[in-house]
């Protein structure tokens, strides 16, 4: 047994090296170039964010986050370093609001502004609440 | 959190009230429409995914039989057709398929000339049967839908039921489209996605059609005009690849993954020094892909000192 594992290694060591030598490319050309989706991603990712910036420049808005016991200032950098996924998840939600001001939009927008802060505070770790959001502690 | 989601979710269904009469059709839009000429497939049992995507393919120009999309589109152990499988199958083929999903959207796109696929629940909600079939006229005056659907070469269907059952699947439609052609009501992003789903199924030069189209229209769009640099790149378009890619500097100069993409070009077609000033440019705008940059401009460093 010993033998044959003495012989064994060193020979599946030199095969893989050979191996190694024939599959890999002597010039190798690395995959450098950006991809059409990475692109159209960052894209969305910056409409997203101009979106919710847009969001939170409103009066109701801000009003809500008060209500609420986060001000507003502190909500927008906290929300600058939400990620692409999170962002564009969030002006999703902002795109579904109706116009128009009625009692329905008015409580779409308390009930969005209350997901924006447990987002916010899920990141600080103060919450735990959603999987999708990797606290920052 | 689920609650929230939840209460969200139910408060704006609540804000879109159903809709039991055709909506009012925009200005211009005839009263009623048929594309007549749509051919029929008569649907195998279950097959109604193929058979509906067949149909529309012929539409837009490229014969296909519902028999030889069977394998592409139907899934027997689920009985039916993904609508993943149908936007796929389409791409292979080198269409685009566009999704559409209000029930506006419906009448300009027949008005147009395309036949909408739809995906509809011709059951109820807790017994769903899905059934996909092709919509090829409207009546506003008569309150009807016209479809090829199933056996039947042309189904009439009263407007409230047709909501109905397109309602289950939220108005889920696609239109099939020749990489030259926009729909009568072009959105940027739904369109672009349909172009990158032709280049990620390989139909590259569909997709350089595609871009060329989106940019015809949104002249401004950073995506399309990469993707055609991209589009061009897969399939060895080396030359038209850096012009797509210098005129994409030229509109957008802080846009790093342009410059880095033309180093690579210039790279290969062997213009080292141009390359590395474009490299060298692309790290300098910095971003989230900065190491990528980087990675492109040791790699022409160490072709010049080769």
């Amino acid at each position: 047994m010993n033998v044959i594992r003495k012989t064994l290694k060193p020979m599946s060591i030199s095969l893989a090296v050979i191996m190694f030598l024939i599959v890999a490319p002597v010039h190798s050309v690395l995959a450098v170039m950006i991809g059409t989706e990475a692109i159209m991603d960052s894209v969305r990712g910056q409409e997203a964010r101009e979106h919710l910036r847009q969001f939170l420049a409103r009066q109701d808005v801000q009003k809500a986050f008060i209500a609420q016991g986060i001000d507003p200032v502190e909500a927008r950098a906290r929300i600058d370093s939400l990620s692409d996924d999170e962002v564009i998840r969030i002006a999703d939600q902002i795109d579904r609001l109706p116009a128009g001001g009625g009692v329905i939009e008015f409580l779409l927008v308390i009930i969005l502004v209350a997901f924006i802060v447990l987002v916010i505070t899920d990141l600080t770790g103060a919450t735990d609440v959603f999987p999708f959001i990797k606290s920052q502690r | 959190m689920l609650l929230l989601g939840f209460l969200f979710n139910l408060l704006a269904g609540c804000a879109t009230f159903r809709q039991m009469e055709m909506p009012s059709l925009p200005e211009g839009l005839p009263a009623s429409h048929e594309l007549t000429e749509v051919p029929f497939f008569s649907q195998e049992k279950y097959q109604c995914g193929p058979a509906a995507l067949a149909m529309a393919i012929s539409w837009s120009g490229l014969p296909a039989r519902s028999e030889d999309l069977v394998p592409e589109v139907y899934t027997p152990s689920r009985k039916g057709s993904l609508q993943v499988a149908i936007i796929a199958a389409a791409r292979r083929h080198g269409r685009l398929a566009y999704e559409i999903s209000d029930l506006e959207s419906l009448f300009p796109e027949i008005a147009a000339g395309y036949p909408v696929i739809i995906l509809q629940n011709l059951g109820v909600s807790w017994f769903p049967v899905w059934h996909y079939a092709v919509v090829v006229g409207y009546d506003a005056a008569r309150q009807e839908v016209m479809l090829r659907s199933g056996t039947t070469f042309r189904k009439i269907m009263p407007f409230g039921v047709f909501e109905k059952t397109w309602a289950r699947s939220n108005y889920w439609g696609i239109i099939i489209l020749q990489p030259t052609q926009l729909p009568a009501l072009p959105e940027e992003k739904a369109y672009l996605s349909a172009v990158l789903g032709l280049e990620k199924a390989h139909r590259f030069e569909a997709a350089v059609s595609g871009y060329r189209t989106a940019l015809t229209r949104w002249p401004q769009s950073l995506a399309a005009r990469m993707g055609l640099g991209n589009s061009y790149y897969a399939f060895g378009d080396l030359e038209n690849s850096e012009y797509a890619f210098r005129e994409t500097i030229r509109l957008h100069p802080r846009a790093g993954s342009a410059y880095n993409n033309l180093a690579q070009i210039l790279m290969e077609r062997g213009r080292y020094a141009e390359a590395r000033e474009m490299a060298r440019k692309a790290v300098s705008l910095g971003g989230p892909l900065q190491a990528v940059y980087r990675q492109t401009l040791k790699e022409i460093e160490s072709k010049m000192s080769q």
